[in-house]
Formats: structure tokens, C-alpha cells, sequence
């Protein structure tokens, strides 16, 4: 059997065993496996979808594709310019140390209780990933290569976005896969501490109003939003890195 | 009379290291490139041969003296100057196909000419059908006649070489250096080879230099009177090779000895 058909082979046990020991214990605050999916599909074929689902959506794409930019460009610079890396490194690992959730508050004075203040929120905690493994990846670029580039012209500009942004690629990718997840986390917490709507919103909301079946569905439908971003990104990344699947495996001969 | 291609004067390079003392790599080297001389530098490791070829180069600014390229002073790299690395792995771009590579050593050109000029490269090291073909599927030696082509593909007035054929077998590093041979006495180019290989040295050149130890100097000129075309048994197998062979291996030994004499030790 392939990988994939083995994978769904272990969802469908654990759903099982959860049905299983739901209706065993029998408690309203543990909902079945099949309520919970009702639940689900309640929240993504209803009103919620426009209200709360697509909003959210929306902010985590926006939250992370700024925090790419941001990082990547940032990270850039950082990893390239030693005076910058000097000049930034002290203020980099201050505002990277702080713990993003505190910084809810503030983006809720600053923003008010909105999809913005939710951006700017996942924007505080994906950036650094990305910028991180940029900095790196392009401080490690080995010097025979910048050293190619300048030879042959590629100054400036196109010294970063044709050597450096592909040779620092797979390194930058690393750090783009944790800022997506990290991007839904926050965009989960924000909404819970200070939305007006949105998928956290509709989980804590349900939640407050005994409606535990309802906040189960929101989790698994947040599940299934952080499976389908993770799977998007997958395949985006095998194809703009397939030219570094052979170095993994060494030369075809000697 | 006629200028010489690359002109280098009293050249001092000095490193600093991480904890601040100034360590000197070349005290003082001079040398003339005239235009379509082979010239190749050898000398004992640690001499800050690749230094040298850098600071050339325009890679690396000079802490003392200076550098002419057809008689204008070097601060960066010249165009008309092409170099080829010992490291062809970190020089040549994984990301791009073969063709591209090499097409990046032609990147002025409209797109027609350039097209036409890397399959012309890449047919001279004998690569052709492997436009599409990532470095990485290539082997060694077929990696650095890549970056040979994309070196040559400008058509440069000087080639530049570190180690060039270090990193490869052998039977390939024979090959190879035939192949810069052929595309050298083909073109117009002039070559300036650092290398520990002192036969390669002769093999190829014209003139060989030789480096002292670290800080470096030119300790010796040997000129490499074998006629041309060479090829490698019947080059290799005259008693003038020989000759010159024990020449320039007595002077790079000395001046290894003299490095252990000053330094107690050799890098």
C-alpha cells in the first residue's frame, strides 16, 4: 500500500477509537467522532463560512505572504551586509524573544478589534523564521559563488535575486514552512483574545456558549485549513526546489 | 611595442585576522601578461597563490601596488576577464540547467547571439546535447568543462584559472588541460594558471613562475622553451621536460625549505 492510502488507514483507527470511547464515557463535554465532523461541515457549508472561515483565510494569507516579503528581503540584507547584520542583530533577538500573544493588546489598541489588528499580530511572530533562516542561509553561501557572480556581472539587484535569493532557497523555504504554521497558530490565539470574528473567534465563542459540539468542529475545521496550507506550500516548494532533489542524492557518476 | 594584457605591480596583500593582527600574503609580486601568453604561477602551499589570482582579478583590492588591465587600473572585475575555480560545485549555479549556466557568462548579448554563442561553448568542450542537463548530473570533469565554456563564452582577452583541474581524477585532469589547450591556441585569450601541479605547469605554459613561501615574492621565471602543439606522452616524454621539470621543482622546494627555515613550520 502507498504512503498516502497507509495515512488514511491511521486517521480512520483514530476516528474510530474516538467514536469508540465517546460513546463509552458518555460525557456532553466529549462529543462523538461523527458529531464532531456534523459539526464541522455545520460551520463550513453555513453562514460561518463567509463570517468566520474565509476571513480567517484571509488574514493568515496576508499575515504570511507580508511576513515572506518582509523576512526574505529583511533576511537579505541582513545575511549579506555585515554592518547591517552588526547594526540589527541586538534589536532582532529583542523583538524576536517577545512572546507574541502580549502583543495582542497592543495590536488591539493600535488596530481595534479587526482582520488588521489579526495581521499585524501573525505578522509580529512569522516574521522571524523567515528572516532568521534567510539571514543565515545567505551568510552561508559559499564565497566561491558570490565571487562567480561578481565575475560575471551580477551586481546589485540582480546579485540578490538571481544568486542569492535561489542559492539561500532552500534555507528560506525551511523557515516559510514554520512562519505558515506559526501564522495560523497566531491567527488563532489573536482571534480568540481580541476578534470580532474569525475561526478562533467562532471556536471561543461556541465554547462560551456551551456549545461544545460547535467549538469541536472549529477545531477540526482549523485542522483541516492547517493540513491544506501545509500540503499547498509542499507543493509549491517541490517545484521551485526541484532542481536541488539530485544534490541529496550525489552524482549520478564520479 | 605591444602593452601587456595584465600588468601586476609590486602587489602586497595583507589579511586581517578575527582577532586583529594583519597577517602578509604577498609582500611584493610583479608580473607582465602579455597578450596569448601562458603564463602559470606555482609555489609552495600557503603562498597566497589564489590570493594573488584574486587581487588580479579585482576580487579583492590590493593593500600595496596595483594591478593594469590593458593598462587601466583594476578596482573590479574587468569585463574581458573570465576566471575559472577550482571549486566548480560552488561555482557553477545548481539552479540552473547547464545551458544557463554557461549562458551567464554571455549575459550582455541579445537573446539570438547569446543562444548561438553557448551552443558554440559548449560544443568547444565537447558538452554538446547537455544544455538541459543540471551540474549536478554531470560528472567532475565534465562540471569544470562547463565552467570552461561559460568562462570562454565572452570571449575574454584573459583567463584567469585557480587550480582549475585539482578537484578531478587523473586521466580527466589530462583531458582537461588539452581541452584548454586546444581552446586556448584556438582564440586570442592569455591564461595565468595557479597550480601545484608543476608538470601541468610546463606542460601548459610558456612561462612558469614560482612563488616563495608566504609572504610572497617571485623567486624565479622559467621560461618553457618545448614547441607547440604539445601533446601529453610526446610533451611529457622529451628530455627538456624533464629538464625543466627538476628546475622548477629544485626552486618551489626551496623555497618550501626556506619557509620551514624562517616559520619553524609549513602551512
Amino acid at each position: 500500500m502507498s504512503t498516502v492510502a497507509l495515512g488514511w488507514v491511521g486517521i480512520l483507527i483514530l476516528a474510530a477509537a474516538w467514536q469508540i470511547l465517546a460513546i463509552l464515557l458518555h460525557k456532553s463535554v466529549f462529543p462523538t467522532f461523527v458529531a464532531a465532523i456534523a459539526a464541522a461541515y455545520h460551520i463550513v457549508t453555513g453562514p460561518a463560512l463567509r463570517t468566520d472561515i474565509l476571513p480567517s483565510v484571509e488574514r493568515t494569507a496576508v499575515g504570511f505572504l507580508i511576513s515572506s516579503l518582509l523576512g526574505v528581503g529583511v533576511g537579505m540584507l541582513v545575511g549579506h551586509y555585515r554592518a547591517v547584520q552588526q547594526w540589527t542583530a541586538t534589536v532582532i533577538d529583542f523583538l524576536r524573544s517577545l512572546p507574541t500573544p502580549l502583543l495582542v493588546p497592543v495590536a488591539i489598541v493600535v488596530f481595534g478589534l479587526n482582520g488588521k489588528m489579526v495581521v499585524a499580530t501573525i505578522i509580529s511572530a512569522a516574521i522571524w523564521p523567515v528572516l532568521i533562516n534567510t539571514a543565515n542561509g545567505t551568510a552561508e553561501i559559499e564565497p566561491t559563488m558570490m565571487d562567480t557572480a561578481n565575475v560575471f556581472g551580477l551586481r546589485g539587484r540582480k546579485l540578490f535575486l538571481k544568486v542569492i535569493l535561489p542559492a539561500a532557497s532552500p534555507q528560506i523555504f525551511a523557515g516559510l514552512r514554520i512562519a505558515l504554521s506559526v501564522s495560523l497558530a497566531i491567527m488563532v490565539v489573536a482571534e480568540i483574545l481580541g476578534g470580532s470574528s474569525g475561526i478562533g473567534y467562532y471556536i471561543s465563542n461556541a465554547q462560551q456558549s456551551f456549545d461544545i459540539v460547535g467549538s469541536y468542529g472549529g477545531v477540526i475545521v482549523l485542522g483541516l485549513l492547517g493540513w491544506v496550507f501545509d500540503t499547498l506550500f509542499l507543493a509549491f516548494e517541490r517545484r521551485l526546489l526541484s532542481w536541488q532533489r539530485g544534490t541529496v542524492g550525489g552524482f549520478i557518476d564520479g | 611595442m605591444v602593452e601587456p594584457v595584465l600588468s601586476v605591480r609590486n602587489l602586497q596583500v595583507s589579511l586581517r585576522s578575527r582577532d586583529g593582527s594583519v597577517n602578509q600574503i604577498t609582500k611584493d609580486v610583479s608580473l607582465d601578461l602579455m597578450p596569448h601568453e601562458f603564463v602559470s604561477i606555482v609555489g609552495p602551499s600557503g603562498s597566497g597563490k589564489t590570493t594573488l589570482l584574486r587581487s588580479a582579478a579585482g576580487l579583492r583590492p590590493p593593500s600595496g601596488g596595483q594591478v593594469l588591465f590593458e593598462g587601466t587600473p583594476v578596482t573590479d572585475v574587468p569585463k574581458g576577464l573570465s576566471i575559472v575555480f577550482q571549486e566548480y560545485n560552488k561555482s557553477l549555479f545548481p539552479w540552473l540547467s547547464v545551458g544557463k549556466n554557461v549562458a551567464v557568462g554571455a549575459r550582455e548579448l541579445p537573446v539570438d547571439e547569446k543562444n548561438q554563442k553557448v551552443s558554440e561553448a559548449l560544443a568547444h568542450v565537447g558538452l554538446k546535447g547537455f544544455e538541459n542537463r543540471y551540474p549536478w548530473e554531470l560528472s567532475g570533469g565534465m562540471q569544470q568543462r562547463a565552467a570552461l565554456a561559460r568562462a570562454m563564452v565572452s570571449d575574454p582577452s584573459i583567463l584567469l584559472m585557480d587550480e582549475p583541474f585539482a578537484s578531478v581524477d587523473a586521466l580527466t585532469r589530462n583531458h582537461l588541460e588539452d581541452v584548454v589547450l586546444a581552446l586556448w591556441s584556438e582564440s586570442k585569450f592569455a591564461v595565468l594558471l595557479v597550480t601545484h601541479d608543476v608538470g601541468e605547469a610546463i606542460y601548459l605554459s610558456d612561462r612558469v613562475l614560482v612563488l616563495s613561501a608566504r609572504p610572497s615574492t617571485v623567486l624565479a621565471e622559467v621560461k618553457i622553451d618545448l614547441e607547440r602543439p604539445r601533446n601529453q606522452i610526446g610533451t611529457r616524454s622529451q628530455a627538456r621536460f624533464a629538464e625543466l621539470h627538476a628546475e622548477v621543482l629544485e626552486r618551489v622546494e626551496a623555497a618550501g625549505r626556506l619557509a620551514v627555515g624562517i616559520d619553524g613550520h609549513v602551512d
